[in-house]
Formats: structure tokens, C-alpha cells, sequence
């Protein structure tokens, strides 16, 4: 047993995670229980913080919003990320093959609120570029940004293009971890490349897309700043997520108790999520 | 079967795949290269033409200076280079070692650790910020530096990461090392680390960017603006009576976002070769 | 492998280290022995409140040596978040002695006791006296709480309609008159929209209350909030007339939906929109781009006409541990001697209308852009304004309601009726006079 080993190895982790999570997840916990008003210190209510929760409709549309983007979100770097690391494997000259990789990784290394302002412009529905070029192609100018129905499409563009490379990567890795024996034995067995990518390729990448499925949707379900500078969350509450409600609660309203409440809602949300994610895998995810 | 039969038939697929991949590198460039050519653009009245003309008639930087002269862009800069080296370091000794531990010692209780160590990446950062803004607030120490440094102290992303590395490493080293007598301590640092440099560059290039770019804590924690950080100085540069030229705000824009590029020209390499490599298979 | 990877570990601590010095040496400034510091907080809505509140800080210091004046810039994208961000400050321990103040956080400030009135310093300090007499009844009764006096305003703003004169000339338009009405307004800005120029008539903000939905607001005779601010109106006959007005705009393609404060000052500026509404803020981004082809007019009349003030000053906070240096301070930027050096020049004019009546008669004169500058002053003077300034005690959570519902209508995503319905629901909670 490398008991004493382990303590010495642990600990500088042990201490963040008691110190920056323990703590502030049981204080979330307890905070809700109390009415805190930012400038004065706070009065305990018990359960009102939870029934109002009930009662809160602009919550319940705040979910289907966060859901809907992050849904969106998940399946375009799902499919789109497939898509272009099967792609990169075509036989290329490196150089090119870097090229791709580097154009579709870099906007994942740049911050949010750049992107989104980034694009903020360039949905802008009179002078946008985004719909110029489609004005081009005859469509008419899409109200991107002031549209109920168009904004949460904004967000998930906004947010997969930038997350789109990563998934990508870990596509890139998956595929090469396949052995290239599985993939000549099949060759040989006369299967044409459509039927091998289904037949072996996918079900070989499971635990990969099994992955990518868990961290896309903690992504989406914790999303703040594309939603607040693209669109502040707007129009109404089209395009605002869990987590912009959660710190306009705190930091607008002033009601530390309640929003402590929205924190617990999303972590039991993440928590089923993600249990529910493992429970199905068990039925599709393949392991060697 | 005439020559051209088979070969558009393989040349087809070639072309399709190529044309995919060229669409959508250009659709992830273009908006950069648009920002970049709004950032030296004399006036704005060439960008409110469209179509857009791709060369600039008159090239200037004078948006990069007075970037500079609204805000206090400079400060905003170090300030995110400051919390983004200090998060990065203190992530890379904390996962390094908690991720060794895992990979490669025996004790009790493993199993449930690392399973809290799973566990803890379903609670974001995000739902945590009420009580870590009040902790910061009673001990005076929001709008400083200290507040955006600390809370990022654990990511069980980035020990899982490490683990699934160290465990990757072939164990003959390890045995190797036994047989000469070394201790866990001298194991760590004088045989797997030196070992690790892919994982432990991606690990710390992704919580570089990461704590570089992100914007909740900042506006949680911070209210003077002398300690805000770049992704914060980016949204206010667009704010309420910004200079009004979109000039300006493109070429704030290209400042934050041109150190990442660099270390990123220099370190993807590392990312792909790191994450694709067999050793942190998922 | 090894020495590269020492060097980045030498380096990461080094860069700790110094992280470490830094961040000690921000959160604490060493006041020099025997010399007093008075914090300030303002908003820093653009590179005028820096410069504005660098010139107060040294004029300050320059007359009473041994004083520090230390500036905290509060972040905001508009009055609301400012004061959000400023409660935050305060909650976190931070003690400022003076922090900007306006017209809409007024009852917040004051209802969550972190104003010191000054009512007693009025009384006994001959020069304070002097000052409020020579300040317009109407800017302090916008500052005044009950019987508490908040503050002396240093600036204040009003709303007027900003053309752009060369278009009005292509277009063989004459210059609007002071008394023109709604529907003339909607003649002229129709006549000013050109799709394939992709320029429109008349173009005003979504992201504020004050400079956007207000004005027009008032000229229906109508308010967003009851005479005591105790309850909301936003479903009133007036309000939903004007919602509707405007909208009419919007559906017309006259208007766009409302873009960003920042966003609407540079189209006009780039000639994308041919009017748009504002204070005198804008004067300060115009005259130093050299752009100077616009001037200035009421806005047009609908039921009736009342101009929308908004004022502004340092109060002194309770937690300040000098109130009288704070006071001082107060003091110092509505003097005279301040006021009329606020003036500006032509070509560097501030973007506020100074406070002090004799400083409103020196700026007319001293031939600040645009051409019709004395109506700023004229507005107050001359023609009834709008009371009470719709500032609730929970000001921040009222703007984000009111612009989340005003988004939803002009956006086309809910009828007017239907989303001033939605408004007035919403803030039944948050206007409200326990």
C-alpha cells in the first residue's frame, strides 16, 4: 500500500477540490435555504426558495432554451466532427492535412465573447455578411439576433463553430486508435468503404462518441457567454441559458438565495444526464 | 472500360472530400479574416459596404491605437496573462501528481476518489460562483487577481487526463526504476515526468486558453475595471459609447485573439500529437 | 526535454510570483503618511469618463494638497449594470466615499442606505447654498428622495432628435421646427429611408430605457411608472400608443429593430440613419471624428411634449469614512469654476450639459457643435419635463425587464398589447413600495 505516498500525491488536489468544490457546492446547498440579499447578510426561509421554483415559468422556458441549444450543439459536433475527421483521413500531403487541422481547431482557442462578437456583426440582419451571402442565393435577410425563433439557431451556430475542432480531435484520436489490422481483415472481406465505416469503424468509435456525447452536453448545459454577447439571452428568453438566469438572479436581482436554488437545479440536471448517458451506453457503446 | 471509368470513380470521391473540407475551412477562417481586415481599416464606411472588398485602399493601425486610448486595454491583457499562467501552473503540479497517484499507486479508497473525481466534472464552475463570490467578498479579496487565480485550483478534467497518460506508460520503466531502488518521489519526477511533455504541453495549453478566455469569473468577481481581463475588456469595448468605430472594436478583437494564435501555431502540434497518440485513449 | 521543461517550470513560478506581488499590490493602495485618499467610483462608459474623471481627480488634488483622489472604474453597458456592478463593490467591502450617481438609481441608492443626504451640509455651508441657487429646481427635485437631498448634479442630459443635415439637404428637406408632431416626424423619416442606400429614417436604441422607448413615452403623457414609483404603468393607454408608433416604424421599414446604444451612434455617424435621439453624449464622439453635418431638435410632439431629463452628481456614501473631504469633493465639481471649464471646445466639447445656469449661458455662447446647442438648455428651461424620472429602487432588474419585453415586441416576436401586457406582469414585482 502506498497509503502515505498517495496523501503526499493527493493532497495539493485535495485541498482545491475540498477548498473551490466541496465547499461551494454544500454552501450552494445551504444557501438556498436562505433569503440573501447582496448588501445585507441573510434570513433563513426554508423551502420557499424550492416552491417558488414551481412557480417560476420563466425557468421552465429557460431550460427548453438551454436544452434546445445545447441539443443543437451536440449533434453538429457529433455529426459535423465525424465527418470532418473521416474526411482529414483521405491521403493528403501533410502540410495540407496540418492546415485543415490547424483552420478547424483554432477557434476553440479563442475566447467566447471575441467569437460571439464576432459574430454578432456578422448576423446582423441589414449589414451582415452572413446574410448578404445568402441574399445572394435568394434567401431573404434572416433576423438572426431579434428573432424568437431564429436566435437559439445563432447561439448553436456560434458555439459549435468554435467547438467543432475539438470534438474533431477526438474523433482524429479515436479513429487512430482503430488497428489497421480490423480494417485490412475487412478489406479483404470484400466489404466496400460504406460498409466498413458502419460496420467497424462506428461501432469501434463508440466509447469516442460516447465521450463526446457527455462533454458536448455539459458544455451546452453550462453556456454563458456566446448566449450573453450575442444575444444577452434574448429576444425575451429564446436564447438565454440556465446559467445566465443564475448569475442575472444573482448579480441583477440581487437574490443570492434563489439563484443558489437555480445552481442545485442544474447540477441534478448534469448529474441525471450524465448517468442516464452511462446507463444507455452499456446498450451501444463498444469495448474492445 | 475506358480509362476515365475507374478513374472518376475514385477521383470523385477525392474531389467531394476536398471540396467539403475547403467549404469549411473556409467557413471557420472567413469571420477572422474579416475582423482582421475591419481592425486596419481607416473608416468605417468601407465596412458598411457590401459586398466587402477584400484589399484595404488604405492600410492603417491607428484602430490598434486608440484600442489602447479607450480602455485600459494593456492592463486588461496582462491581467488574463497573469490569471492564465498562475491557474496553468498550479492545475499542471496539482493534476500531474493527483493523476500519478491514480495511475500508478495502491490505496485505499482509489476507486471512490476517482469516481469523485468523475463526479465532480457535473459541477461546473458555473453553479458554484454565489458562494465562491461571497467566500472572495468576505475576505476582501474580489477585484483583485486572487479571485479569478484560486477557484480554478481543481479541474478533475485535467486528472483524468493525466491518469488515462500515466497509465498509458509502459510499465517496464516503472519496474526498471524499482529494481535501482527509486521511491515514488524520484519515480515521479525523474521517470514519468520527463515522459510526459505531450500531456503535460495539452494539458496545459487547453487550461491556458481556457482560464484565458473565460468570462463568467471576471464578471462575477470583478467590478473595477483596472482588473478586468480581456474577455471582459472585449464586451465593454463594444459597449454603451464605445468610439463608435467598428474599427476600433475589430482591432480589440485581433489584439485578444493574436497571442493565443501564436502559442497555438506553436503547440498544436503537441495537441494533436498528445490527444491522438494512443496514450490518452478515451 | 528535461532543461526546457525547468526552464518553463522556472518561468510559471516566476510568473506566479510576480502574480502574486501584483495582485497584493492592487487590492491594497499604501496611503502616503499624513495625506488623505478619497475613492470615487464612476462609470466607465467610454474613454470620456476616464478623461473626465482624471481632469476632476487633479483639479481636485491641485487644490488641496495632501490629498489623493483614487478613481474606481465601475464596468456596465448601461446605468443598470453600473449600479449592479457598484452594489457588488460595495457588498465585497470596498468603501468608496463618492460614487457617480443618476436620475435612475436615485431610490436604490437611497433605499438601500448607502447615500449620506445632504441636507445639513446645505444648510450650514454658505457656499453649498450659493450653488443650489444657481442650479434649476427642476435637476434637483429629480435628485431628491423624500426630504432627502441627495446630491448637487454636475451634469445632466436631456433627450432631443439628432438629423443629419446633408441628407435633410439631398432630400430637399427643411429643417424640422420645434413644434413638429409625430406624424410630421413619420413623413420625414420615410422620406429619408432608402433600402438600396440600405439607410433609414429614424433609428433608436434597445439596449437602454432613457435614450430609447422614453421620450416618446412622455410625449404621450404617459409614464413607465406611477406618479409615487410604486406602481408600474406599463400597459397604459400612453405607453402602448407610443409602443405602437414605433413599431409602426419598424413594420414600415423606416426603423430598424433597435440596435445597440454604441451600434445606433455609429450608423448615424456612417450615415446609415438619418435621425436618431440622444442626450449630449454623442457631441463628445463626434467633434473629435470631425463629423459635423448634424444638428439638433426637440422631439416631435405627440399628445403633448415633455422633455425626458436625466441628472447626475457625487453623492457621498455613508461608508465613506471622510464626508466631509467627500462633500468637498461634491462641492468641487459643481463649482463654477469646474462647470465652465466642462464647457469644452468645439472641437473637444464634453458630452454632458454642465448644471449651473450662469455655465448654461457661457457654453451657448461659446460656439459648441451643433448649431441649435442652446436648445439642451432650452428643453428645461422652457418646456415642462417628465416626473417622476422612472427609477424604481430595483433599477437594474427594471431596465433588463423592461428591454427583455421591448426586444420581444420590436423584434416581431409578440404584439404590442400582448408584450406590454407581459411587461406590466413582470414588473408588478419589481415596482413595488413595501
Amino acid at each position: 500500500m502506498d497509503t502515505r505516498a498517495a496523501v503526499g500525491f493527493l493532497a495539493p488536489a485535495g485541498v482545491g477540490f475540498v477548498l473551490f468544490l466541496l465547499l461551494p457546492t454544500i454552501a450552494v446547498l445551504v444557501l438556498s435555504f436562505f433569503d440573501w440579499n447582496l448588501l445585507s447578510d441573510g434570513t433563513f426561509i426554508g423551502f420557499q426558495n424550492f416552491v417558488a421554483l414551481f412557480s417560476d415559468t420563466r425557468l421552465a422556458s429557460i431550460y427548453g432554451s438551454t436544452a434546445l441549444m445545447a441539443g443543437g450543439i451536440l449533434v453538429i459536433n457529433i455529426a459535423v466532427g465525424l465527418l470532418l475527421a473521416v474526411l482529414l483521413e483521405t491521403r493528403m500531403p501533410t502540410w495540407i492535412r496540418t492546415f485543415f487541422r490547424f483552420s478547424f481547431l483554432f477557434p476553440f482557442v479563442v475566447s467566447s465573447s471575441a467569437v460571439a462578437l464576432i459574430w454578432r456583426f456578422l448576423l446582423d440582419t441589414d449589414l451582415g455578411l452572413v446574410n448578404y451571402w445568402l441574399g445572394l442565393l435568394g434567401i431573404p435577410h434572416t433576423p438572426w439576433l431579434t428573432s424568437t425563433a431564429f436566435a437559439p439557431f445563432a447561439v448553436i451556430l456560434v458555439n459549435s463553430w468554435k467547438t467543432l475542432g475539438f470534438s474533431m480531435l477526438i474523433y482524429i484520436a479515436g479513429l487512430q486508435g482503430i488497428p489497421n489490422e480490423v480494417r485490412e481483415a475487412a478489406i479483404v472481406d470484400g466489404a466496400n468503404a460504406w460498409s466498413r465505416f458502419w460496420r467497424i469503424t462506428l461501432p469501434l468509435l463508440s466509447p469516442t462518441v460516447f465521450f463526446l456525447i457527455v462533454i458536448n452536453l455539459i458544455n451546452g448545459f453550462q453556456l454563458f457567454a456566446e448566449p450573453q454577447v450575442l444575444t444577452q439571452g434574448g429576444p425575451g428568453d429564446s436564447s438565454r441559458t440556465v446559467v445566465q438566469y443564475l448569475y442575472d438572479t444573482a448579480f441583477q436581482s440581487f437574490n443570492l438565495g434563489y439563484a443558489s436554488t437555480i445552481g442545485l437545479t442544474l447540477i441534478v440536471v448534469l448529474i441525471v444526464l450524465t448517468l442516464v448517458q452511462f446507463r444507455l451506453s452499456r446498450r451501444w457503446t463498444f469495448y474492445e | 472500360m475506358t480509362v476515365s471509368g475507374p478513374r472518376i470513380m475514385s477521383v470523385l470521391p477525392r474531389i467531394l472530400t476536398f471540396a467539403i473540407l475547403v467549404a469549411a475551412a473556409i467557413a471557420i477562417i472567413a469571420p477572422f479574416a474579416w475582423i482582421l481586415r475591419a481592425s486596419v481599416s481607416p473608416t468605417d464606411a468601407e465596412l458598411y459596404r457590401l459586398p466587402p472588398t477584400p484589399f484595404v485602399s488604405d492600410l492603417t493601425f491607428a484602430n490598434f491605437g486608440s484600442v489602447f486610448v479607450q480602455l485600459p486595454f494593456a492592463r486588461f491583457a496582462a491581467n488574463s496573462l497573469i490569471v492564465a499562467t498562475s491557474v496553468t501552473a498550479i492545475q499542471l503540479v496539482t493534476c500531474s501528481a493527483a493523476g500519478y497517484a491514480f495511475a500508478r499507486l495502491q490505496f485505499r479508497g482509489k476507486k471512490f476518489l476517482f469516481a469523485l473525481v468523475i463526479g465532480s466534472l457535473m459541477i461546473p464552475i458555473q453553479v458554484t460562483i454565489v458562494p465562491l463570490f461571497l467566500a472572495f467578498s468576505k475576505l476582501n479579496l474580489t477585484n483583485s487577481l486572487w479571485s479569478l487565480i484560486l477557484p480554478p485550483a481543481f479541474s478533475g478534467f485535467g486528472i483524468f487526463l493525466m491518469r488515462q497518460h500515466f497509465l498509458a506508460l509502459p510499465r517496464e520503466l516503472e519496474e526498471a526504476a524499482k529494481i535501482d531502488g527509486a521511491g515514488h518521489i524520484r519515480m515521479f519526477f525523474q521517470v514519468m515526468l520527463p515522459l510526459s511533455g505531450p500531456a503535460v504541453a495539452t494539458l496545459g495549453i487547453l487550461t491556458f486558453t481556457y482560464w484565458w478566455n473565460d468570462l463568467l469569473l471576471p464578471l462575477t468577481m470583478i467590478n473595477d475595471v483596472n482588473q478586468e481581463t480581456l474577455p471582459v475588456g472585449i464586451v465593454l469595448l463594444a459597449g454603451r459609447y464605445a468610439s463608435g468605430t467598428l474599427g476600433s472594436i475589430a482591432a480589440g478583437i485581433t489584439l485578444a485573439i493574436l497571442p493565443v494564435l501564436v502559442v497555438f501555431i506553436i503547440a498544436q502540434r503537441w495537441i494533436v500529437q498528445s490527444i491522438a497518440s494512443s496514450g490518452l485513449k478515451i | 526535454m528535461k532543461l526546457r521543461k525547468r526552464a518553463v517550470g522556472a518561468i510559471a513560478l516566476g510568473v506566479v510570483v510576480a502574480a502574486l506581488a501584483l495582485a497584493g499590490c492592487s487590492s491594497s493602495s499604501p496611503a502616503k503618511s499624513g495625506s488623505k485618499t478619497l475613492d470615487v467610483a464612476y462609470w466607465n462608459y467610454g474613454p470620456e469618463a476616464l478623461t473626465n474623471q482624471n481632469s476632476y481627480a487633479k483639479g481636485f488634488e491641485a487644490e488641496n494638497p495632501g490629498v489623493t483622489v483614487k478613481g474606481i472604474a465601475i464596468a456596465g453597458t448601461n446605468w443598470g449594470e453600473y449600479y449592479a456592478n457598484l452594489a457588488t463593490l460595495i457588498a465585497s467591502g470596498k468603501k468608496p466615499d463618492n460614487a457617480v450617481m443618476s436620475s435612475e438609481g436615485v431610490k436604490f441608492l437611497d433605499q438601500n442606505h448607502l447615500i449620506l443626504p445632504i441636507n445639513d451640509y446645505l444648510k450650514s455651508d454658505p457656499e453649498g447654498k450659493s450653488l443650489l441657487a444657481d442650479i434649476a429646481p427642476g435637476l434637483m427635485k429629480s435628485l431628491t428622495v423624500g426630504k432627502d437631498i441627495t446630491t448637487l448634479p454636475d451634469t445632466w442630459n436631456d433627450m432631443v432628435i439628432y438629423y443629419n443635415t446633408d441628407l435633410f439637404k439631398q432630400a430637399g428637406i427643411a429643417p424640422p421646427a420645434a413644434d413638429w408632431t409625430t406624424d410630421q416626424f413619420e413623413a420625414i423619416a420615410k422620406q429619408l429611408t432608402d433600402k438600396s442606400k440600405g439607410q433609414y429614417g429614424f433609428a433608436w436604441t434597445g439596449t437602454e430605457v432613457f435614450p430609447g422607448v422614453l421620450p416618446w413615452i412622455a410625449n404621450q403623457n404617459a409614464n413607465l411608472v406611477s406618479g409615487d414609483v410604486c406602481k408600474a404603468t406599463a400597459n397604459s393607454a400612453g405607453v402602448e400608443k407610443a409602443f405602437t408608433f414605433l413599431d409602426g416604424l419598424i413594420q414600415q421599414g423606416i426603423s430598424p429593430v433597435p440596435p445597440s446604444s454604441s451600434e445606433v451612434i455609429s450608423d448615424f455617424q456612417n450615415g446609415k440613419i438619418a435621425m436618431f435621439g440622444a442626450g449630449a453624449w454623442p457631441i463628445a464622439t463626434f467633434a473629435p471624428a470631425g463629423f459635423t453635418s448634424y444638428d439638433i431638435q426637440l422631439y416631435p410632439t405627440g399628445s403633448t411634449y415633455k422633455t425626458v431629463v436625466g441628472s447626475g452628481g457625487y453623492p457621498i456614501l455613508k461608508s465613506s469614512a471622510n464626508p466631509d473631504l467627500a462633500w468637498k469633493f461634491q462641492k468641487y465639481v459643481t463649482s463654477a469654476k469646474v462647470q465652465d471649464a466642462l464647457i469644452g471646445t468645439p472641437t473637444n466639447p464634453y458630452g454632458a450639459i454642465p448644471t449651473l445656469r450662469s455655465t448654461a449661458k457661457k457654453s451657448a455662447d461659446a460656439g459648441i457643435p451643433p448649431a441649435n446647442y442652446k436648445l439642451f438648455y432650452g428643453s428645461i428651461d422652457d418646456h415642462p419635463s417628465l416626473t417622476p424620472f422612472p427609477g424604481p429602487a430595483k433599477y437594474t432588474e427594471f431596465e433588463s425587464t423592461v428591454l427583455r419585453y421591448t426586444q420581444l415586441i420590436f423584434g416581431g416576436n409578440e404584439t404590442v398589447e400582448q408584450g406590454l401586457d407581459d411587461m406590466q406582469q413582470a414588473l408588478s414585482t419589481i415596482v413595488s413600495c413595501k
